[in-house]
C-alpha cells in the first residue's frame, strides 16, 4: 500500500470532511482518480462510515452527450442523480479534482458546453450549501493528464510531491500543522472584520475595481461548521480568507492573472468590466465564448459572489507552479468569483445584496503588482496587501 | 480495421443488435473503470441510435473490497435509495453491461462468509422483478482488458484478446449486423425444430458419457434472442451460439464427463465427471478441484439437480477460437453445456413446470466435443440424432 496515498486519504477524511462515525460518505471522483477514490473509501470506512458511495464521472461520457445527444439531454437531471445528491444532506461528501483531459471539450460547440448543466441537481446542492447540511471537502487527485498540463510531461510523481507539499504531508503531524495554519488564517479574517470596511479596491495592471461589502458579512477562512456542528475544511489545500460582497456594487475592470479552466476549456487573459455590480463586458485571449455562454444562460452569473485574499506565504504559491486547477491556483493568490455568494458568511440572515446563482466560478487576480485596500465608510484607504504580503496586524 | 474502428463497430453491434436501443429510450451502461474504452464507445453508439440520455454507472470492486474488509455488517446488504431509484429507472429502457474481470483474485484473501453476504438485496429484488416482467431490453458484452488477457493468454496481450473477441462477435464480416441477424435466425430455427419434435428426453453419448435427461412439455428450446413485454427484440448475451432449455430436474440417469476446464471460485476444475440417479448428482469425480464442487452440492440446496441444457455446434465462432476465456459469457458458447442449479423460468410457455429446479446457484460446465452424440428421445422411444461430429442434424 502506498503510504503517502493512505496518509493523504486519512488527512482528507479525518480533518477535511471530518467524517463522523455512522455517517454515510459520498465520494465523487473522475474516472482517472481511482487510486485516490479507493484510498478515500478505505480511510472513510476506517473512520467509522456506515457506507461509502463512490460515483465516478467520465468526461468522455459528457463529451458524447454534448456532441451526439439531443438538446433535452443537456439539462436533464435523472431522478436517481437527484436522489443521490439529496442523500448528501446530513452526511459527508468528498470530491476529487484534477482534470486528466482539460482540452477534451474544445472541439465542441461552446454554447452547448455552457448549456450542459443538470440544473435541478445543481439546485439541490446549492440548497445544501445554503443550509450548510453537508461536511464536505474537495481535494486533488494527481493523474497523468493533469501532470502533463502542469509540467509538459506525464510526471505524476512530481505532481504528487507538489501536492504533498501543499497539503503539509511533510510535517511530522499533518493534522496538527493544519490546525495551526487554519488558526492563523482565522486571525487574519478577524483583523479585517474588525476594520468594518465598506469596500475593497483592487489595483494592478489592467485592474482597477472597487467592490462593495455588506455590513453583516464576515471574512471566513478554510474551516467551516455544519448546521449540526461538524467542523470541516471545504477545500484542501486552503490559504485564503474570503467573503461574499455586495452583488449590487462593483465598478471598474479586473484582469485575471492566471489561466482558468472552465467546462474543460482554458480561458486565458480574462477581463471583466463591471457597472452597478453587473458584468457588462467579457474579453479574453481565448475561451471568452464559454464565459459569455454561462453569463447569458444562468441568471445572476453576471454578479460577484466571492472575494478572497491570499498572500505570498501560501504553500501553493511557494511551489511557483501553475496547477491549471482552481482548487490549487485559487490558493496561490488573490481571487474573485462570479456567480453564487455564500449565505454562511453572514451573521444572522444573509443580506439581500448576496448573489444567488446556480454557478460559482473563481478566477485569479493576484500577483506581485496587485494592491488591495480596504475602503472604510469615511473613505479612508487601509492597505491590506502589498507585494503579496499581509499588511494588517 | 484499426482498433478505434473495431471498438465502434463492436459497440454499434451491442447497441443495435444486442440491446436494440430504441429512439427516445434512456440507456443505462454498467461498467468498471477497466472497461472505460468500451463503455465510452457504447455511450457514443447509444446516442447515435437515438437514446434520449445515456446514464453510465461505473462500479469498482476495490471499493467493494474496502466495504467487505473495513465496513460494518450493515453495509454488506445495504441498498442505498439512489441505487434503488436507478434500478427502477431501467424499466422500459435499455441496459448494457460489460464483463471481463481484470482482477479475479481481488477478494480471495477476504473472509469468504462476508464476501458471500455482500449483496444489495433490495436492488436485486427490483432487477429480478424487471427480469420477470421482461421490461428491459438488455445486453451483456465482453470488455477486453489487461487483467483478463493475462488470465486467458498468460500475458497482458489485450490486442490479441481483442482479435479473439472480434472473431467471436463476427466483426470480420462485411456487414456484422446482417451476419448476426442471419445467425440468430438460424439459432431460432434450430430451437423451433427441436421444440416441434416434442422430445421427452435428451440422450448424451461420448467418452465417459452416457446420460439421459428428461424434458418438460411446456419448456421450449430458444436462443438468447428475447422480446420485452413492449415488443422490443434483444439479444441478452453477445456472443451467443446456443439454444437452451430447462430440463425436468427429477429425471436424469447416467454419467457425464466435462470436456473443458471449469473456472469456479478462482480455481480450475478439470475432468469433472458426474453420476446421476433419479435426477440427483450422486457422485462427483474430477482430476482437480472435485472438493469445490462437492462442497457446493452439499451446502447449497438443489444444486445437485440440473437447471439447463444447451446445444452448441462446431460452427460456433467461440469454439473455433479454441480458447478458454475464463468467462462464462464466452465459454458457454464454445460447445454443448449443461448447468447444475437453478433452472431458467423464461424457457417456459406460461407458468414454469414444477419440475423446474429452484436453487441459488447456476453453474455451467462444458460437455461438447467431436465425439459427443446428442439424440432427442421421443415419447414412443424413437431416437432422433441432433448432433453428430459437432454438426446439427435436424432440418
Amino acid at each position: 500500500m502506498d503510504e503517502r496515498l493512505e496518509r493523504y486519504a486519512e488527512l482528507v477524511v479525518g480533518l477535511g470532511a471530518n467524517v463522523q462515525p455512522g455517517q454515510e460518505v459520498f465520494i465523487v471522483p473522475n474516472l482517472e482518480h481511482v487510486d485516490v477514490a479507493r484510498a478515500l473509501a478505505r480511510a472513510a470506512y476506517k473512520a467509522g462510515a456506515s457506507y461509502v458511495h463512490v460515483n465516478y464521472t467520465d468526461g468522455h461520457v459528457r463529451h458524447a452527450m454534448i456532441e451526439l445527444g439531443p438538446d433535452e439531454a443537456l439539462t436533464y437531471a435523472p431522478d436517481y442523480v437527484k436522489t443521490f445528491v439529496e442523500s448528501f444532506a446530513g452526511n459527508a461528501l468528498i470530491a476529487t479534482i484534477g482534470d486528466a483531459e482539460p482540452e477534451l471539450m474544445t472541439d465542441l460547440d461552446g454554447e452547448r458546453v455552457g448549456r450542459a448543466v443538470p440544473v435541478e441537481v445543481v439546485q439541490i446542492r446549492m440548497q445544501q450549501l445554503m443550509e450548510n447540511s453537508v461536511n464536505w471537502c474537495g481535494v486533488g487527485a494527481p493523474n497523468e493528464g493533469w501532470a502533463t498540463q502542469v509540467y509538459g510531461e506525464p510526471d505524476v510523481e512530481r505532481l504528487w510531491e507538489a501536492l504533498a507539499f501543499c497539503m503539509r504531508l511533510d510535517e511530522a503531524d499533518p493534522i496538527a500543522a493544519w490546525r495551526e495554519h487554519l488558526a492563523r488564517l482565522r486571525e487574519r479574517g478577524a483583523a479585517l472584520d474588525a476594520l468594518k470596511p465598506d469596500a475593497i479596491r483592487y489595483r494592478g495592471p489592467g485592474t482597477d475595481l472597487t467592490v462593495g461589502l455588506l455590513p453583516n458579512a464576515r471574512w471566513f477562512s478554510g474551516s467551516s461548521t455544519t448546521a449540526s456542528g461538524i467542523e470541516y475544511v471545504a477545500n484542501m489545500p486552503t490559504e485564503e480568507i474570503f467573503t461574499s460582497p455586495d452583488s449590487r456594487r462593483a465598478e471598474g475592470t479586473i484582469r485575471s492573472s492566471m489561466p482558468l479552466v472552465l467546462s474543460s476549456q482554458i480561458i486565458r487573459g480574462l477581463e471583466l468590466t463591471f457597472e452597478d455590480g453587473r458584468i457588462v463586458n467579457v474579453e479574453a485571449e481565448s475561451g471568452a465564448g464559454v464565459v459569455r455562454g454561462e453569463l447569458d444562460n444562468i441568471p445572476n452569473a453576471d454578479r460577484l459572489g466571492e472575494l478572497a485574499l491570499v498572500t505570498g506565504d501560501s504553500r501553493v504559491g511557494q511551489t511557483g507552479t501553475l496547477f491549471y486547477n482552481t482548487l490549487f491556483d485559487e490558493n496561490a493568490t488573490c481571487h474573485i468569483a462570479y456567480g453564487a455568494g455564500f449565505p454562511f458568511v453572514f451573521e444572522g440572515e444573509p443580506d439581500e445584496g448576496l448573489n444567488v446563482a446556480n454557478t460559482h466560478v473563481d478566477f485569479m487576480v493576484g500577483g506581485p503588482e496587485l494592491e488591495v485596500d480596504a475602503i472604510l465608510a469615511d473613505g479612508t484607504s487601509v492597505p491590506v496587501i502589498r507585494n503579496e504580503e499581509w499588511q494588517l496586524a | 480495421m484499426n482498433p478505434e474502428e473495431r471498438i465502434e463497430r463492436y459497440a454499434e453491434l451491442a447497441v443495435r443488435i444486442g440491446a436494440n436501443v430504441q429512439e427516445g429510450q434512456e440507456v443505462f451502461v454498467y461498467g468498471i473503470p477497466d472497461h472505460a474504452d468500451l463503455v465510452r464507445a457504447l455511450t457514443r453508439q447509444a446516442y447515435r441510435a437515438g437514446a434520449s440520455y445515456v446514464n453510465v454507472i461505473y462500479g469498482d470492486q476495490h471499493v467493494n473490497r474496502a466495504m467487505i474488509e473495513f465496513g460494518p455488517d450493515s453495509a454488506l446488504t445495504y441498498s442505498p435509495e439512489w441505487q434503488k431509484t436507478l434500478a427502477s429507472s431501467m424499466t422500459g429502457n435499455a441496459l448494457l453491461g460489460t464483463s471481463g474481470n481484470p482482477e479475479p483474485e481481488l477478494l480471495a484473501d477476504l473472509d469468504g462468509e462476508r464476501v458471500g453476504r455482500a449483496f444489495q438485496v433490495e436492488v436485486a429484488e427490483i432487477r429480478r422483478k424487471q427480469h420477470y416482467e421482461n421490461s428491459v431490453n438488455w445486453c451483456g458484452v465482453g470488455a477486453p482488458n489487461a487483467g483478463w488477457a493475462q488470465q486467458v493468454l498468460g500475458e497482458p496481450n489485450v490486442e490479441r484478446l481483442w482479435e479473439l473477441v472480434a472473431t467471436c462477435m463476427r466483426l470480420d464480416e462485411d456487414d456484422p449486423v446482417a451476419a448476426w441477424k442471419e445467425h440468430l435466425d438460424r439459432l431460432e430455427a434450430r430451437g423451433k425444430a427441436l421444440t416441434d419434435l416434442q422430445p421427452d428426453a435428451l440422450h448424451y453419448r461420448g467418452p465417459g458419457t452416457d446420460l439421459t435427461v428428461g424434458l418438460l412439455p411446456t419448456a421450449r428450446w430458444g436462443s438468447a434472442l428475447f422480446t420485452t413485454n413492449s415488443g422490443i427484440r434483444y439479444v441478452a448475451n453477445m456472443p451467443t451460439e446456443e439454444i437452451f432449455t430447462t430440463p425436468d430436474s427429477r429425471r436424469a440417469e447416467g454419467t457425464i464427463r466435462s470436456t473443458m476446464p471449469l473456472s469456479l471460485a478462482g480455481r480450475l476444475i478439470r475432468g469433472l465427471e458426474f453420476t446421476f440417479e433419479d435426477g440427483r448428482i450422486v457422485n462427483v469425480d474430477a482430476e482437480t478441484g472435485a472438493d469445490i464442487v462437492r462442497t457446493q452440492l452439499a451446502t447449497v440446496e438443489n444444486t445437485d439437480r440440473l437447471g439447463e441444457l444447451a446445444l452448441v455446434t462446431g460452427e460456433s465462432r467461440v469454439g473455433q477460437t479454441k480458447t478458454l476465456y475464463y468467462n462464462t459469457l464466452f465459454d458457454e458458447n464454445a460447445t454443448c453445456h449443461i448447468a447444475y442449479g437453478a433452472g431458467l423460468e423464461y424457457a417456459f410457455d406460461g407458468e414454469p413446470d414444477e419440475g423446474m429446479n429452484v436453487s441459488n446457484l447456476h453453474v455451467d460446465f462444458m460437455v461438447g466435443g467431436p465425439e459427443l452424440e446428442v439424440d432427442a428421445l421421443l415419447a414412443d422411444g424413437t431416437a432422433i440424432p441432433l448432433i453428430r461430429d459437432e454438426v446439427w442434424q435436424l432440418a
